[in-house]
């Protein structure tokens, strides 16, 4: 970069600033009006306020969602962690069958939402389950598993062979080695595995409009609001989302990136 | 503990990893007590001798017999041996106490009885002040000894270490190396130490078995290495040697002659019966270390013949002159070792020069 004259980078910085700017101001927006009360489809600038956020506390539909939302999520993260884990463990250090399970893995994450979330309505009709939210936390861990399998793999794949090598050697039996070894090194990914699986939990729509039954989750609640005409709560619910979501990521990234230890030598 | 005793033997042992033989027909005994190092090159299957004694690999035929039971379908975490491995596998989540007590805590041991055994255990090793920290808060040389530490603890018959020392720079592999013998040498426990250094094998073994190509090519003390190496592998691998090809000729007692481009030279054969049997005419070499080579002087009759000086190398404190001697002083390619001098040697690149070795000093190795 230094090779660049001085006014490149000038030039380059503007450009940069602008399209973050026009890109991610959006996002902005709602947690910015949230704090402020409309009035005839105007946006009330004098006044300060928190009153969107106690409307939203008091709205019961609301609190009902967020509590749905909270039990599809831990119960999609417990499936997804325990299973994701497991297929990694399985897979790991085997060469037959793997880029095969892997793409299967993968499908529904790639594919695009309504198509994984149609698959398995018509699966769930013609089995003949009934739409709850069972089948919507199902629905989620097919979604979701491909990041926690993927992430538990990722550490398994970059731990030492001969860590459990040493094991055994001083005796251990293999259960002891899984608790003592395996569990304790793969920790971290399978937390950050985890937070990511909520996250993606917690603001799955298209998937979960599908398969639900008479329950909704917070982003379906929100859709169903949504049409029914924009009202100010919603920049509050959007803004706590937005949040929430970002702190979950940011809680991720701590326990999936290596942190790095200070190596002291004396 | 007494070194004339067996510990483990290996009978007609091999290895194939699917169709690719590694291991062909192995038999070595370990000696209780004793330091013994496996030298080879890579690719040798020395490695492989270890991982096959820890059960870390499944053997492919032949059995290992443990004070005169096969242990060779025993399963890896019952073998009463040990392994440092070459990276070694410290575990990262543990302290330095954690690791070094795994291998007691797994047995379910009282948590004060290990306690006091990592305590002496890491004394042992000098690392007492360390017990709290982790692995990646230690140098490399730490960690070895964390390592070692946490072999030993176990009381293991056997310790086995897989080029323990080769990840670590070369002052520090020195000062290890001695600090690996004089543990040794007070736990009083079997080492089986597999390394591609043959100078660290040299300065370590009681005895050393040198492997090429999934073979043994000979098992003896360093000196025996040195001095009556069987086969010519050993003879070029094992230190630096002048080797010239030739016919052997009659037998002289402990001595024998040999016909070679350099003319008519005589070698020692004592202790080594196969020299002895072999026939006249049979293809062989003249072995001379570089230092047993030097000028020729008046008294010199045996083993004399001329070169010329092709280049001198500056190697520390010794010199090293290459030579060029054998038919139109071309042929052969010989090294001498002398002494460095401040003023520099007295040889010019060049020069013609007259050359011997005392015929005790020079060894046979069939062809």
């Amino acid at each position: 970069m230094s090779a660049l004259p001085r006014l490149s980078t000038i030039f380059l910085a503007a450009i940069t600033t602008l399209v973050a700017l026009l890109l991610y101001s959006p996002l902005f927006v709602p947690i910015v009006s949230s704090f402020f009360t409309i009035s005839h489809g105007n946006v009330d600038w004098s006044s300060p306020t928190l009153s969107t956020y106690v409307a939203l506390a008091e709205n019961h539909d609301i609190l009902v969602a967020l509590r749905t939302t909270l039990i599809v999520g831990v119960c999609t993260v417990i499936l997804s962690v325990v299973s994701g884990t497991l297929l990694a463990l399985y897979y790991h250090g085997r060469r037959s069958g793997r880029s095969l399970l892997q793409f299967i893995i993968f499908l529904p994450f790639l594919m695009p939402p309504i198509i994984s979330g149609l698959a398995l309505l018509i699966f769930f009709r013609e089995i003949g389950l009934e739409r709850s939210l069972l089948t919507v936390v199902i629905g989620h861990t097919v979604f979701v598993l491909a990041i926690v399998y993927r992430t538990v793999l990722m550490r398994l794949q970059s731990m030492s062979r001969t860590l459990i090598e040493a094991s055994y050697d001083l005796g251990a039996t293999g259960w002891q080695t899984f608790w003592r070894i395996i569990l304790p090194n793969l920790s971290s990914a399978i937390v950050g595995g985890a937070i990511l699986a909520f996250a993606l939990s917690f603001d799955e729509t298209m998937i979960t409009i599908l398969v639900t039954g008479t329950q909704s989750t917070l982003p379906v609640r929100l859709w169903a609001m949504m049409r029914l005409g924009f009202s100010p709560d919603i920049n509050a619910l959007v803004a706590l989302i937005l949040m929430f979501t970002v702190l979950l990521c940011v809680l991720a990234a701590r326990f999936l990136i290596p942190r790095q230890v200070a190596t002291e030598r004396t | 503990m007494n070194q004339n005793t067996d510990l483990l033997t290996l009978r007609s042992v091999s290895k194939s990893y699917g169709t690719v033989p590694v291991l062909h027909d192995i038999d070595l005994s370990i000696r209780d007590g004793e330091f013994l190092t496996v030298l080879g090159p890579s690719g040798s299957g020395k490695t492989t001798v270890l991982r096959l004694i820890g059960g870390l690999e499944p053997l492919t035929s032949g059995e290992i017999r443990l004070d005169g039971q096969d242990i060779g379908r025993m399963p890896i975490n019952r073998r009463p041996f040990n392994t440092v491995f070459q990276d070694y596998a410290l575990f990262p989540h543990l302290t330095v106490s954690g690791n070094v007590g795994y291998g007691l805590s797994v047995r379910h041991i009282q948590r004060k009885e290990i306690a006091r055994r990592v305590a002496e255990a890491l004394e042992l090793v000098q690392l007492g002040r360390f017990a709290d920290r982790f692995p990646a808060q230690l140098s490399g040389g730490q960690r070895q000894r964390v390592a070692l530490a946490r072999a030993l603890i176990c009381q293991p018959r056997l310790i086995l270490l897989d080029e323990p020392l080769a990840a670590l720079d070369l002052e520090l592999r020195r000062q290890m190396q001695e600090f690996l013998k004089s543990i040794q040498r007070e736990i009083k426990t079997t080492f089986l130490f597999v390394t591609h250094d043959q100078e660290e094998a040299i300065g370590m073994a009681d005895r050393i078995c040198v492997m090429e190509a999934g073979h043994i090519r000979q098992l003896g003390t360093p000196h025996d290495l040195y001095y009556k190496p069987n086969c010519e592998f050993v003879a070029r691998f094992f230190g630096e040697n002048n080797l010239v090809a030739g016919k052997l000729g009659p037998i002289q007692g402990e001595l024998r002659s040999i016909e070679t481009p350099l003319g008519h030279l005589i070698c020692s054969i004592s202790d080594q019966p196969h020299l002895k049997v072999a026939a006249e005419g049979a293809g062989a070499y003249a072995a001379f270390r570089p230092e047993a080579l030097h000028l020729a002087d008046a008294k010199d009759t045996d083993n004399r013949f001329s070169g010329t000086i092709s280049d001198m190398a500056f190697a520390g404190s010794s010199t090293v002159v290459t030579i060029a001697a054998g038919a139109d002083n071309a042929a052969q390619r010989l090294r001498l070792r002398v002494p460095s001098r401040v003023d520099g040697s007295a040889l010019k690149s060049g020069e013609a020069v007259s050359l011997s070795f005392a015929p005790h000093e020079g060894h046979l190795v069939l062809a």
